[in-house]
């Protein structure tokens, strides 16, 4: 793409929750209200308003386990497809390049809950596979191809000089890649994968639609019984927040870690 | 002076363009093993382009380039195989910052020559050393000066006991104070007879070291001489200007 000199620094905004740093004090502060918020709340309603809230909360959390489940299981699935894909797309081979390029062409352009749909029910045609892997297949195929983009950026953020460095000592380009590229791309990938795990934590949300009873299925389920909806949605969000705002601040925590190591 | 011993590098016609741009023009010259050879010229004159063409970390467009009698620019020819005789040196040291100074020396001896661990570790530390680092072998390259990293650069090199060595303007990116140093390894290198060829501003380094004088300009050789003829008496014009700039 070309770059306009003239132009300000581009504005990034992830998919996934803002990571609260110490620097950034309005941030910070706005996290702790929300996540401390959300737990006051949470147990505000538990605990002052046990009929429905505590029911709700009894009956949910056999959902949170398969979201993170789901979530777990797509992003480790798709960061190794995110890794094959990104050295696809830095390959000098033409044919290797455009296949990864059209796999990240194609799947950015498809909203995810359409392929969910579409890797199900086409995965379903030919093979019997369980539902939550048919989940999970079709979130890392999705996720896979945002990692790429990541695992891309990482592996060309390593000065030039290092596969240089490692070329003229005689290794091959896999070897320079294995022993020097990527060992440091790694660390460079580390927060933006942190990322793309808490907004697949959000999206994992719809593979509700599936006969999977992830966390906000369950929600579902008992919403229907009971005819509590706005009680039992309370309840969803307050859960998905607390989970993402945890995970956003674990992140956090990792980043300055590894800026420190530096 | 080594008139009679073989040729490592053997650099015949070569050019090479950026698109309409002709950054090299029919450039030709060989070292001989054993010999010290010194590129100058001003920036934008080729001399780092003809340096990394030699074991092809540029590729070039015509003529062509016998490294220890394999042809860098044939395609057939294995070119890790000449990268393993050929060591090379950057202004920019371009250590692997993910790993200590030790592990830097041992990773291609274990990799490529394919080495036992513990050969590799005690040829690293005798090298280490030579340069007069050894303390620091369990340290980060991040924690080092940039004379050291330049120092550990070289070891790395020599840990791969290549025929020759190649040189990027070494110790351009280096503070003052740290550029003695690191000419000091280079000097002993020289004396124990290693193959140099080293692109430099460093003219005292190569009145003292080389055995020849390599002046390049827009992309060709313009002279071709001792060092002594060469600093006291050059036969072009372009070569005195440049000259009378830097000394």
């Amino acid at each position: 793409m070309p770059k306009n000199p003239t132009s300000h620094t581009p504005i990034e905004v992830g998919d996934g929750a803002a990571i609260p740093h110490k620097s950034d004090a309005g941030l910070f502060t706005a996290w702790r209200i929300a996540f401390f918020g959300a737990i006051f709340v949470s147990l505000y309603l538990a605990f002052g308003k046990p009929e429905p809230y505590f029911e709700i909360f009894k009956f949910v959390p056999d959902g949170i386990l398969v979201t993170f489940k789901v979530t777990l299981g797509a992003i480790l699935l798709a960061t190794v497809i995110g890794l094959i894909t990104g050295l696809g797309r830095i390959s000098a081979n033409r044919f290797v390049n455009g296949v990864a390029s059209l796999y990240v062409e194609v799947i950015r352009g498809i909203p995810l809950l359409v392929q969910i749909f579409y890797i199900y029910y086409a995965l379903g045609r030919f093979v019997k596979i369980p539902d939550m892997l048919s989940a999970i297949i079709a979130m890392a195929v999705c996720y896979g191809a945002y990692m790429g983009e990541v695992f891309r950026a990482g592996i060309q953020s390593i000065p030039k000089g290092q596969m240089e460095a490692a070329l003229s000592l005689g290794m091959s380009r896999g070897q320079a890649m294995r022993q020097v590229i990527l060992p440091q791309a790694f660390r460079v990938v580390l927060p933006p994968i942190g990322n793309e795990f808490i907004a697949l934590l959000k999206d994992s949300s719809l593979v509700s639609i599936l006969a999977v009873s992830d966390l906000l299925r369950r929600g579902r389920e008992y919403a229907s019984e009971t005819f509590s909806y706005f009680e039992t949605y309370t309840v969803i969000a307050l859960i998905y927040l607390i989970m993402t705002l945890f995970f956003s601040k674990l992140i956090g925590i990792m980043e300055e870690r590894l800026n420190a190591g530096k | 002076m080594q008139e009679n011993s073989r040729l490592m590098i053997e650099v015949s016609g070569v050019s090479k363009f950026y698109g309409s741009f002709q950054a090299l023009k029919d450039v030709s010259f060989s070292v001989r093993d054993g010999e010290k050879v010194v590129i100058i010229g001003p920036s934008g004159s080729g001399k780092s382009t003809i340096l990394r063409s030699i074991n092809r970390l540029e590729t070039i467009d015509r003529g062509s380039i016998i490294v220890d009698g394999m042809d860098v620019s044939d395609p057939k020819v294995d070119i890790c195989k000449v990268r393993e005789e050929v060591g090379m040196v950057f202004q920019s040291f371009n250590l692997f910052p993910h790993k200590t100074v030790l592990e830097n020396l041992t990773l291609a001896q274990v990799v490529v020559r394919r080495r036992n661990r513990r050969e590799a570790e005690k040829i690293a530390l005798e090298l280490l050393h030579k340069v007069g680092i050894a303390e620091k072998a369990a340290a980060y390259p991040a924690k080092l000066s940039g004379g050291q990293q330049q120092r550990v650069a070289i070891a790395r090199s020599l840990a791969m006991n290549p025929k020759a060595i190649l040189f990027d303007e070494p110790t351009s990116a280096l503070d003052p104070e740290m550029i003695g140093e690191v000419l000091d390894v280079m000097k002993n290198l020289a004396r124990e007879g290693m193959t140099m060829v080293v692109v430099t501003h460093e003219m005292g380094f190569a009145r003292e070291v080389a055995d020849r004088v390599i002046f390049m300009d827009q992309g060709r050789i313009v002279e071709e001489g001792t060092p002594e003829h060469f600093f006291t008496s050059p036969d072009h014009e372009r070569a005195k200007l440049f000259l009378s700039q830097i000394l």
